[in-house]
């Protein structure tokens, strides 16, 4: 069963992407900020990253090569609102594999998700 | 304050809150406004720092922030919760996100803050100098007022 880190600020976006990866079968682990992901991921070495980037304590960019330099393997995507061409590149630049834009529909998420972990 | 401002927000709140809601959107007629905010009973604030640069709000009633929540969840929502304002806190935020891309595409790149929250009518928020235009969406759920007050900055 892959196993997905999501890390978002927002309970809300938590809570309803860890119920449609559960509910797919996904093993679901959850950080409220990117220093929370970087421990969490050292902790129990996801499959995939889901990462959102703009959040209190430390960013998902910041957070994205924090993990990246622990595991150069690591495959994270960033999930975000923020559309700014700019942002995707400095995402992809610290190691993003894949950047998913919100609002998106639940489809959306799950073929990134089985793109990354199959 | 730039007109131009005005067209990311309401194509970016169009945007979100069909695919979030599934619900149609109207829009009213779009006031500049120069006196302090008085907040409905939920509001959503969010600065942005950059070419733009201010603050912008989501203004609506908690039977609006509960319609809305409670199609973004599939659920009714009785009461209006930490978990409910986490929610209309991120519709706030993916709104101001997507507009941030087509600001940034219109020469003015900025960065958001995250989102608050203030729950409660009568506070009164002050943009200080900075003018807002004030955007009023229709759905069925009631009215969402988006407040801009943005200024470029060089």
């Amino acid at each position: 069963m892959p196993k997905i880190l999501l890390v978002d600020d927002a309970a809300f976006m938590r809570m309803r992407s860890a119920k449609l990866l559960t509910e797919h079968g996904y093993e679901v682990e959850e950080a409220e900020n990117g220093q929370e992901a970087v421990l969490k991921y050292q902790a129990c070495r996801p499959d995939l990253v889901l990462m959102d980037i703009t959040m209190p304590v430390m960013d998902g960019i910041t957070a994205t090569r924090e993990i990246k330099r622990i595991d150069p393997n690591a495959k994270i995507v960033m999930v975000s609102a923020l559309g700014q061409q700019s942002m995707v590149i400095e995402a992809i630049k610290a190691g993003a594999k894949d950047f998913v834009v919100k609002p998106f529909e639940p489809e959306k998420i799950l073929a990134t998700v089985r793109k990354f972990t199959s | 304050m730039k007109a131009e401002f005005v067209n990311p927000f309401v194509s970016a709140a169009y945007r979100v809150l069909q695919t979030e809601t599934r619900t149609e959107v109207t829009k009213g007629q779009v006031t500049l406004e120069d006196s302090p905010l008085v907040s409905d009973e939920v509001t959503v604030l969010i600065g942005v720092v950059g070419r733009a640069q201010g603050l912008v709000l989501y203004g609506m009633s908690e039977r609006t922030a509960k319609g809305i929540v409670g199609a973004m969840t599939g659920e009714a929502i009785p009461v209006f919760d930490a978990m409910a304002e986490s929610a209309i806190a991120e519709l706030g935020n993916v709104i101001t996100g997507l507009a941030s891309g087509d600001l940034e595409r219109a020469g003015y790149p900025c960065k958001i803050a995250p989102p608050s929250v203030v729950v409660g009518k009568g506070t009164s928020i002050s943009t200080l100098n900075i003018k807002r235009l004030v955007i009023p969406l229709y759905t069925k759920f009631g009215e969402l007022q988006v407040h801009v007050a943005l200024r470029e900055t060089y």
